[in-house]
C-alpha cells in the first residue's frame, strides 16, 4: 500500500499547489471587512468572461482531484494502521 | 412572512441562487469534517471527548469561526479566519501606507486591487497558521489536555509538509467558495460561511448545557437568547438620520437635484469588529504563556499572573480589560471607516447641505459631533453585549463558547439581516412584498 499512498501524496501536493494558484488567478469578489460584517449594500454585477469561466471549470476539476486524493490517503491510513 | 419565503422559492431566478448558496454551504460543512491526511480521525475524536472544558479556551475565537473544524484538524481547519485577519490587516494598512490609501479612494478599480492583495495575504497567513496548528498537533497535550498523547499516524518531515500544504490549499478553497457565493448566490459569501460555522456549533453547545444543568436552565438559556436576539436586532436597525438637502441645478434645459435625503448614522457603526479585535488581543498573552509553561509546575511569575487574571473570563480584571479594549476599538474603528471631512467634502461637491449648517468645515464638525455622541452609546452597547458570555460563565459555569455570546449573536444577527435584505431586494424585482416591514 505504500506505493499507492506515495502516489496519492504526490497527486495531493501537485493538485493542492495548482489549486491555490488557480484560485489566486481568479478576480477577487467582495470588498473588505466592513462589507463582510454589514456595511453598505454592494451589488456586484456578475460579469464573468470566457477566460474566467474556463478558469472556474479547471479549478473545480483540480479541487475534485484534491479532495479525492485526500479521502484516498485517509482511507489507506485508516485501514493500514 | 412565510408566504414571502414561498415566493422566494417560486421565483426561478432567486431559487437558483438560493439553492446554489445552500449547495456551497453543504460542501463547506462536508470539508470541515474530512480530516487532514496524516491525522487519525479516531484519535482526535477520543481526545476531543476527553478534553477538559477550558483547555482550548485560548483557541476560542478561532475555533468558533471554524465551527469546531480547527480542533478536528480537518482540511478546512483554518476556515475563514486567515481571510478575516488578512482583510483586517489590509484595512488597517490603508491608514498607514499612502499607496493603499490612494487605492481605496480610487473606487471600484482600487478596491479590486486591494481585494487581490487581501487574497495573497490570506494564503501567506494560512501557511503561517497551518504551521502553528500542526506544531500544536504534534504535541496534542497543549490542545486537548494531558490524557491525549498522539493524534498523528506518522511524524516525519514529509508528512508534516504535506499537512501544512493541504490546510493552506483548504483555506484557499474556502476563500473561493465564499467568493462564489458572493458572485453567484445571495448575500456576502464570507460572512455567510462564518454564519454557518457559528450556527453549526449551536446545537452541540446548547445540548452540553442541557446535559450539565438540566432542562430548567436549558429553557431559561433559550428564552434569554431570544430576548437578546430581539434586542440586538432592534439596536442594529436603529440609526440617526441626518437630513441633507440638495440644491437645484440647471444643466442645459434640465433641472437636477432639489431632493432631500439623509445620511444614516448607525448606532452600532463598527459592528462586531471591535469585539474581534479585543478578543484576539486579549488572548495574545495567554498564547505566549503556553510556550513558557513547564510541566513541573514552577512557571515564571508572569505566567502565573496571566493564568490568574487573563485566562478565565469571570475574573473582574479580565472583564475590565476586555471592556476597555472594546470601547477603545469601537472609537478607533469608527474613526477609520467614517470620515466626516470626506463626507462633508463630497456633499459640498454635489451641492448638498445639512439644513441650518454651512457647507464645508462646519458640516464636518457637526457630523463629527453627532458621530461621537452616537458612538458612545454604540460602544457601551457593544461592551454590554460582549459581557453576556462572561456573565453566563460565572452564572451557569458554561464554557467560553456560550452559544448566545456577544460575538456569535452580533455576527449572526448582522449577517442574517444583511442576507434577508438582499434576498428581499431581489424579490422586489418580481413582487412588491418582503420579509421585513
Amino acid at each position: 500500500m505504500d506505493a499507492v499512498r506515495i502516489a496519492l501524496q504526490v497527486v495531493l501536493v501537485a493538485s493542492g499547489l495548482i489549486q491555490t494558484l488557480l484560485i489566486l488567478l481568479h478576480k477577487g469578489k467582495g470588498g473588505g471587512v466592513s462589507d463582510m460584517f454589514g456595511g453598505g449594500i454592494s451589488t456586484s454585477v456578475g460579469s464573468s468572461s470566457v477566460a474566467e469561466r474556463n478558469l472556474t471549470r479547471f479549478t473545480v476539476i483540480i479541487a475534485l482531484i484534491w479532495v479525492v486524493s485526500i479521502v484516498g490517503i485517509g482511507l489507506i491510513d485508516r485501514f493500514d494502521a | 412572512m412565510l408566504s414571502s419565503f414561498g415566493q422566494a422559492f417560486r421565483t426561478p431566478d432567486l431559487r437558483k441562487k438560493l439553492l446554489f448558496t445552500l449547495g456551497i454551504i453543504i460542501l463547506f460543512r462536508m470539508g470541515s469534517v474530512i480530516p487532514t491526511p496524516g491525522v487519525s480521525y479516531a484519535a482526535v475524536q477520543a481526545c476531543l471527548a476527553g478534553a477538559p472544558e477550558d483547555a482550548n479556551s485560548f483557541l476560542g475565537l478561532a475555533n468558533l469561526f471554524s465551527g469546531g473544524a480547527l480542533l478536528q484538524l480537518s482540511i478546512f481547519a483554518l476556515g475563514i479566519m486567515p481571510y478575516i485577519t488578512a482583510s483586517i490587516i489590509v484595512q488597517l494598512l490603508t491608514v498607514v501606507i499612502p499607496r493603499f490609501e490612494t487605492l481605496k479612494k480610487e473606487g471600484q478599480q482600487g478596491q479590486t486591487k486591494l481585494t487581490q492583495y487581501t487574497r495573497y495575504l490570506t494564503i501567506g497567513l494560512a501557511v503561517l497558521q497551518a504551521s502553528t496548528l500542526i506544531t500544536f498537533a504534534r504535541n496534542p497535550e497543549n490542545l486537548f489536555g494531558p490524557q491525549c498523547t498522539n493524534i498523528l499516524y506518522r511524524d516525519d518531515v514529509a508528512t508534516i509538509v504535506i499537512m501544512v500544504l493541504t490546510m493552506t490549499a483548504g483555506t484557499g478553497l474556502v476563500m473561493w467558495l465564499g467568493e462564489l457565493i458572493t458572485d453567484k448566490g445571495v448575500g456576502n459569501g464570507m460572512s455567510l460561511l462564518i454564519f454557518t460555522s457559528i450556527a453549526a456549533t449551536f446545537p452541540s453547545s446548547l445540548w452540553t448545557i442541557r446535559q450539565q444543568q438540566g432542562w430548567g436552565t436549558f429553557a431559561f438559556v433559550i428564552a434569554m437568547g431570544l430576548v437578546i436576539i430581539a434586542i440586538v436586532v432592534f439596536v442594529e436597525q436603529s440609526q440617526r438620520r441626518i437630513p441633507v438637502q440638495y440644491a437645484k441645478r440647471m444643466v442645459g434645459r434640465r433641472m437636477y437635484g432639489g431632493t432631500s435625503t439623509y445620511i444614516p448614522l448607525k448606532v452600532n457603526m463598527a459592528n462586531v469588529i471591535p469585539i474581534i479585535f479585543a478578543s484576539s488581543l486579549i488572548s495574545l498573552p495567554m498564547m505566549a504563556s503556553q510556550f513558557r509553561r513547564s510541566p513541573t509546575g514552577d512557571n515564571p511569575s508572569w505566567v502565573d499572573w496571566v493564568d490568574r487574571y487573563l485566562v478565565r473570563g469571570d475574573h473582574p480584571v479580565y472583564m475590565a480589560i476586555y471592556v476597555t479594549l472594546i470601547l477603545f476599538f469601537t472609537f478607533f474603528y469608527v474613526s477609520i471607516t467614517f470620515e466626516p471631512d470626506e463626507v462633508a467634502d463630497n456633499m459640498k461637491k454635489y451641492g448638498g447641505f445639512i439644513p441650518g449648517i454651512r457647507a464645508g468645515r462646519p458640516t464636518a464638525e457637526y457630523l463629527r459631533y453627532v458621530l461621537n455622541r452616537i458612538t458612545v452609546v454604540g460602544a457601551i452597547y457593544l461592551a454590554l453585549v460582549s459581557l453576556i458570555p462572561l456573565v453566563a460563565l460565572s452564572l451557569f459555569g458554561a464554557n467560553q463558547n456560550f452559544p448566545f455570546g456577544g460575538t456569535s449573536i452580533l455576527i449572526m444577527v448582522g449577517v442574517g439581516l444583511e442576507t434577508v435584505k438582499q434576498i428581499e431586494s431581489q424579490l422586489q424585482q418580481h413582487k412588491y412584498e418582503g420579509f421585513l416591514r
